[in-house]
């Protein structure tokens, strides 16, 4: 099986370069920059689960991993705009190319479908003195508030930034690498905050380890109905982990709504919505071309706004 | 214990008793692939058990992460090409032993040593998942720090050759994961532009070069040498006396590697160094490590697959991922709508009671696997040196592109196995410099990270009992050779 795989992967490298007379004329490839194991893979494979069988031809997840996305795009710009190649993407390209990485602009990118839209959602330990967001804002003006992040320059890093930016309160910042790292070092009382995905928080909150402060997005959550979003608390600041699909633009518009369609069937299957209700999402995460294309350039524009604010790209 | 009684009844269901059965053999064949580990395998069969139940479908993901994890060992002992990382420590004792005809000795006590690893570590993730799972919040930075620290002290004791040399090879490792992004500063460093450097070196191409490139290397100067005779012992298995003397070194491990899987983020690689090390440490005979010691087997294979209970214990009961595969599982969890965390044992003790049961008959079926391929696989090692050598050559090539899909991997691979060689020949043996990279993005990482919490201030340190605890270990360690000099 594994076998298969490289094979898949050598044959893709060598590429088929016939001319195709249909649409899709050979296996489509799904590129992602995450290795196997992370939710960006584990949501892709959820979708190809539904989506397969959309096609006559198959479909196999492609990860290209490195440079935060830039391999990825690499690979797919090198690759022809014919439909055949499918590219996933998170907050962390939009930012890339925001800081001018890559060989991509923002306008090569026409979104297909949206997978999966999980908020930033800040959480503190139940057992801290800190009930509202304004508590831990105040605790910024004395001292940094420890905020736990993956990454420097990633998405939760960039929200909490923006964040204390928006409260005129300070931020120390300690990256971990991954979500499950965060979560141990809050629970362990080694930093006061994290913006973390509801999934990764979710079950510490039913327990009451965790208490959420506020859900930065325009809604609340249903799964947490209680807590307030940022916006309703005064600070214009939305962030989400955002994983959608996009092909490059020069691909035919036929085409891209044949991809659509079959994306969509595979985001729609049973199998897929059950992967959404195990992360603690509902169907809304969800979305078709038009919805995400238009969201792919508004969180764009918000990127390259935080990026200059945080003085992370060169004006 | 109804549910475990039911969990039983369940497993004893002919369709998914074919499900472990051929996840265990699926696991044995991808462990032993260079290059293919049971974490890429587990993702890659994620979408088909989808089309599964729950319960073979996680009885199927278990168990070819309990065997994919064994698996890795025999190729490691036969051409000292690690199947995959945590089998690397394997290969430092297994493959002098096949070198010197004891192929099948060392597969078998490999096979042995696995399995009660994982059979041990299954027993305690029965018993004291949701318990001992807090044991994970208790390991901060500074306490990774600590263990990360301790590990380095063993880096003077661990290879065959001279001490001055280890040290310059565990250097030589630190400085390799010194390569990319640097985690709390964001900084790239040493990457000269390439992309696929941003995330630091891939530790697959280098161990598949350091270990596989480098010894085809050193065998096709020998060629020209005049052939040795056949020798059958080399399909002979171990004898009872050869169990007895590793008891001591399983039972150790197995409680070592277990620890060190509860722990986030750090898998069975780490988990088979220390074991590989105690091993040696309580050896009476420490000199013979290297060189074709059986408890130099025994040692990291019981902990590598202790190792994956461990892992499962976080994973299940806190829903953070003790390893990159059960990372996997628990997507495959998710993938089936439920959520991995303190309610999966109020909510699906049926589901969690044939995942244990399912590792546990995995581990109790590649130890027959293994035994019984044990002879079979013994045979390579008498397969001529003209055929066997460029046979891994090309697979190491695949291997350590299918990591990634990634032609750079390939070079780094390839880089690795000449500056292997030629380091080989000078009497740099390979243990110092995997551990120096398994250890070292860890220690320079924690560090940071520690400084950061403690507001810059190193005295943060002393009040971390933990870590405390495995300083003073790091220092007896340190000295455990001089004091023996005196004593001596």
């Amino acid at each position: 099986m594994s076998g298969s795989w490289v094979m898949a992967a050598v044959l893709s490298q060598l590429g088929c370069q016939s001319e195709p007379e249909g649409f899709p004329s050979r296996p489509i490839d799904v590129i992602t920059h995450a290795s196997p194991g992370g939710g960006t893979d584990a949501t892709a494979r959820a979708m190809l689960a539904g989506a397969r069988d959309a096609f006559e031809v198959g479909m196999a997840v492609v990860p290209k991993v490195g440079g935060g996305g830039l391999v990825a795009m690499s690979y797919v710009d090198g690759r022809a705009r014919d439909g055949h190649t499918i590219m996933g993407i998170t907050p962390t390209h939009l930012f890339a190319i925001a800081r001018g990485q890559g060989p991509l602009t923002i306008e090569d990118l026409v979104g297909v479908a949206r997978a999966t839209d999980d908020p930033i959602v800040v959480m503190v330990r139940a057992d801290s003195d800190f009930d509202t967001l304004e508590d831990l804002v105040a605790l910024g003006k004395q001292r940094p508030i420890k905020w736990g992040t993956t990454q420097i320059g990633s998405v939760d890093h960039v929200a909490g930034a923006m964040l204390a930016k928006a409260a005129e309160t300070s931020l120390s910042v300690v990256p971990f690498g991954g979500g499950g790292e965060i979560v141990t070092n809050l629970m362990g009382g080694n930093i006061d905050a994290a913006g973390l995905n509801l999934t990764e928080g979710l079950d510490s909150i039913v327990r009451g380890s965790f208490r959420a402060l506020a859900v930065m997005a325009s809604r609340r959550m249903d799964a947490i109905p209680e807590v307030p979003t940022t916006l309703e608390l005064g600070y214009d600041v939305e962030f989400a982990t955002v994983r959608g699909y996009v092909v490059l633009s020069g691909t035919p518009e036929d085409r891209l709504r044949v991809l659509e369609a079959g994306l969509m069937k595979g985001l729609s299957s049973p199998s897929f919505q059950s992967y959404l209700e195990g992360a603690g999402l509902d169907r809304q995460s969800v979305a078709a071309a038009s919805e995400w294309d238009a969201q792919i350039d508004r969180m764009y524009e918000r990127a390259h706004a935080a990026m200059l604010e945080l003085g992370m790209v060169e004006p | 214990m109804p549910d475990i009684a039911i969990a039983f009844a369940l497993l004893s269901d002919p369709w998914i008793v074919s499900w472990i059965v051929f996840g265990t053999l699926g696991g044995v064949v991808v462990g032993a692939l260079p290059g293919l580990s049971s974490s890429m395998a587990v993702a890659l069969l994620l979408p088909f058990s989808l089309y599964l139940e729950p319960i073979p479908a996680m009885a199927l993901l278990s168990a070819l992460y309990c065997a994919g994890t064994f698996g890795g060992s025999i190729t490691a002992i036969l051409i000292n090409a690690p199947g995959a990382p945590p089998a690397a420590a394997t290969a430092f004792d297994g493959y002098p032993m096949a070198v010197t005809g004891q192929a099948g000795r060392a597969l078998g006590i490999a096979a042995v040593a696995s399995s009660c690893g994982g059979i041990f570590s299954v027993v305690v993730l029965v018993v004291a998942a949701p318990l001992l799972a807090s044991v994970a919040y208790g390991f901060g930075p500074p306490e990774y720090f600590a263990l990360a620290l301790f590990g380095l002290s063993m880096l003077s004791a661990i290879g065959g050759s001279s001490p001055l040399k280890n040290l310059i090879g565990g250097w030589l490792g630190l400085l390799i994961a010194t390569i990319g992004i640097d985690l709390t500063t964001g900084v790239e460093r040493f990457t000269f532009g390439v992309a696929e450097l941003y995330d630091g070196v891939d530790f697959v191409p280098v161990l598949i070069g350091l270990f596989a490139i480098t010894e085809a290397l050193n065998q096709a100067g020998k060629l020209a040498a005049p052939l040795e005779t056949i020798r059958l012992s080399a399909t002979r298995l171990p004898t009872l006396d050869d169990f007895k003397r590793v008891r001591a070194t399983i039972l150790r491990s197995s409680v070592i590697g277990t620890f060190i899987g509860i722990l986030p983020a750090e898998g069975s690689t780490m988990a088979a160094m220390v074991g590989y090390n105690e091993a040696k440490r309580w050896s009476k005979e420490p000199e013979r490590f290297g060189h074709g010691a059986i408890e130099g087997v025994a040692g990291p294979e019981a902990a590598n697959n202790a190792a994956t209970g461990g892992a499962m214990v976080p994973t299940l009961a806190l829903g953070i991922p003790g390893s990159a595969t059960a990372a996997v599982i628990m997507g495959g969890l998710q993938v089936h709508g439920l959520r991995p965390g303190p309610f999966l044992f109020e909510e699906q003790p049926t589901l969690l009671y044939a995942i244990f049961l399912s590792m546990l008959v995995a581990n109790v079926l590649f130890l027959f696997v293994g035994l019984a391929g044990a002879k079979v696989f013994a045979r390579i090692s008498l397969v001529p040196k003209a055929l066997l050598w460029p046979t891994v050559f090309v697979l190491s090539v695949i291997g350590a592109y299918g990591v990634n899909g990634s032609m750079v991997d390939v070079w780094i691979m390839l880089l690795a196995g000449l500056v292997g060689f030629v380091l080989k020949r000078n009497g740099f043996g390979p243990a110092p410099i995997i551990m120096g990279i398994v250890l070292g993005g860890l220690v320079e990482r924690s560090l940071a990270q520690s400084m950061i919490l403690f507001d810059q201030r190193w005295t943060g340190f002393l009040g971390r009992p933990v870590a405390l605890g495995f300083f003073a270990l790091a220092l007896v360690s340190l000295a455990a050779p001089l004091l023996r000099r005196t004593r001596g």
